[in-house]
């Protein structure tokens, strides 16, 4: 039982990270970023590649890494995969900006529609994409098996354990969404983009240059997307379809913890998680997708603006 | 000196071919307020939002303190001098009201600390309100949140759409005093309103305008009373006087 909550927090923090790039998205952009699931794939992708360019450089393999590239013990990755994280949230931040630079720019004026319709497509096109570069072949950051650290027997519901990989994700993703936190309430430019999301006539009257705004939602949104593939390719493994399959649980944990709102994709991340692991355990597998789709329902039936979300 | 704010015979809509303001020329000195009125759909807020950037302009120009600003990112109006309160949703709700504030005085390069606690002096409302979220705010507390946020940098012209809108004859009294407080200290304002009374009552000068254009612009008190007025609110196309006929 402790388990499935912990495996289902484990699915909710990747997924809370996603929904957090695509409410601020949703909410200052105004259209639903179809697209945003493969940032996380790509994101994923990035990191595998500098992480084999800095094992390279190192001079030495991933897998006999001594030195400098060596893990971080108990964690299966050390300096090189952190770096490559580094690297991966950079050049997906400015993929971002450059599919809006190329592609949603242009097409802003004719609506929402069009840009949705766009989005479809551009995730068509990354996801081939990966597909051609990386092939189909399911990767990973390491070889090397880990295996879980017991923190609660079986006799106490059914026990806990945790890899040392998961705990690390579960810490990362808790400061990272902290650090969103302050940025949004107490930096200029995180205002600028709540304010922006609320009205954007009167922000643009209030002095906010709506550009910059766009910008620093796109290249905040991809480097999330970069972290949270990242955390799917140390928790579980890396493959094109990453994106695809976790597009709906990102748009059901936005939708459920309210559009616009940080800590809302947060809540929604985690019951989305926790519904999931909940549905494997206790149904099946299959309806692993189903159950996250029933908890938005229920919810959206009692508070149709999401747990956190504000009439308009 | 040039005027605080001249509008050039101007046209502005939202649509492509069909404007809403359609030649309408304008001017505003410093130290006074000016009245628009007119009936529903005489392109009023269309007129002001135009000004303010937030309408295309297709025809015309507007200068502000001589300069040129037809061209001027909206974004950019507000450093030059131009403050603009919209009728609705003019505060960030999802804010508190301190937030507005200390965001509206980071954008233009001001310190909180220098211009904040006058504006708590001069709305103490919002002062013991701060940390509350605006949108909770009742009609006249965001109606000062609204006017205290365009203040923070002061401005050379104030444009107001419908600031009475909604609220209670006592708290119009209010917002209306602090209008002509803001006027004594020099700054243009240009009020528009439906609640031609009240707006008579406070302004200096006023226009009005007709199918997207000023038919008879003159002093507030001589306008008080003017037959012509309300033959223009009720559509008689018979006064067709030329701007500044009064």
């Amino acid at each position: 039982m402790l388990q499935v909550v912990a495996d289902g927090l484990i699915v909710g923090s990747v997924i809370a990270l996603g929904a957090i790039g695509l409410t601020l998205t949703f909410s200052i952009l105004r259209f639903a970023n179809f697209a945003h699931g493969e940032f996380l794939a790509w994101g994923a992708y990035l990191a595998l590649s500098a992480l084999a360019a800095f094992v390279a450089i190192g001079g030495a393999s991933a897998a006999d890494a001594t030195g400098w590239a060596a893990p971080f013990a108990p964690l299966s990755f050390g300096w090189p995969l952190v770096a490559a994280l580094a690297v991966a949230m950079l050049v997906t931040a400015l993929m971002a900006w450059a599919l809006d630079w190329t592609l949603f720019r242009r097409l802003r004026v004719q609506g929402a529609i069009t840009l949705v319709i766009a989005s479809f497509g551009a995730a068509l096109a990354l996801r081939n994409a990966l597909f051609f570069l990386y092939g189909g072949i399911p990767q990973y950051y390491a070889q090397a098996l880990q295996i879980g650290i017991p923190f609660l027997p079986r006799s106490v519901y059914g026990g806990l354990r945790f890899t040392p990989d998961q705990l690390f994700v579960l810490l990362l993703a808790l400061l990272i969404v902290v650090a969103v936190h302050l940025f949004l309430s107490r930096s200029t430019l995180g205002r600028a983009m709540r304010a922006t999301a609320h009205n954007p006539a009167l922000a643009r009257i209030s002095g906010i240059d709506p550009e910059r705004v766009l910008r620093a939602t796109w290249l905040i949104g991809g480097a999330l997307a970069a972290v949270a593939g990242v955390f799917v390719g140390l928790t579980v493994q890396i493959r094109p379809t990453i994106g695809l399959d976790l597009l709906l649980p990102l748009f059901a944990a936005a939708i459920l913890g309210g559009i616009g709102s940080v800590w809302g994709a947060v809540l929604g991340g985690l019951i989305v998680g926790l519904a999931e692991s909940a549905a494997v355990t206790l149904v099946g597998a299959e309806w692993r997708a189903a159950a996250a789709f029933v908890v938005l329902i229920a919810i959206l039936l009692v508070r149709p603006t999401g747990l956190f979300g504000e009439k308009s | 000196m040039a005027a605080a704010l001249v509008i050039e015979t101007l046209q502005a809509g939202y649509e492509p071919g069909l404007p809403i303001v359609r030649g309408a020329s304008l001017q505003v000195e410093a130290g006074e307020i000016l009245a628009l009125l007119g009936p529903n759909g005489a392109g009023k807020s269309t007129l002001v939002k135009a000004v303010a950037g937030l309408v295309a302009v297709s025809a015309g120009r507007v200068l502000l303190q001589g300069a040129d600003i037809t061209q001027v990112p909206a974004h950019r109006r507000l450093a030059l001098g131009l403050a603009f309160v919209p009728q609705t949703e003019n505060v960030f709700a999802n804010l508190t009201v301190a937030e507005n504030l200390e965001l509206a005085a980071a954008l233009q390069g001001v310190k909180p600390r220098q211009r904040l606690p006058e504006l708590y002096r001069r709305f103490p409302d919002l002062d013991r309100q701060r940390s509350l979220r605006a949108g909770r705010l009742s009609g006249g507390q965001r109606q000062m949140l609204a006017i205290a946020r365009a203040l923070i940098l002061p401005p050379a012209v104030l444009m107001l759409d419908e600031p009475s809108a909604g609220l209670s004859p006592r708290l119009v009294g209010e917002v209306f005093l602090s209008l002509r407080v803001i006027r004594d200290e020099g700054v243009a304002i240009v009020l528009v309103e439906q609640n031609v009374k009240s707006a008579l009552a406070v302004a200096d000068r006023a226009a009005v305008l007709v199918e997207g254009i000023e038919r008879v612009v003159g002093p507030a008190a001589q306008l008080q009373g003017d037959p012509r007025l309300a033959e223009l609110y009720l559509g008689r196309r018979s006064v067709t006087a030329p701007a500044g006929a009064i």
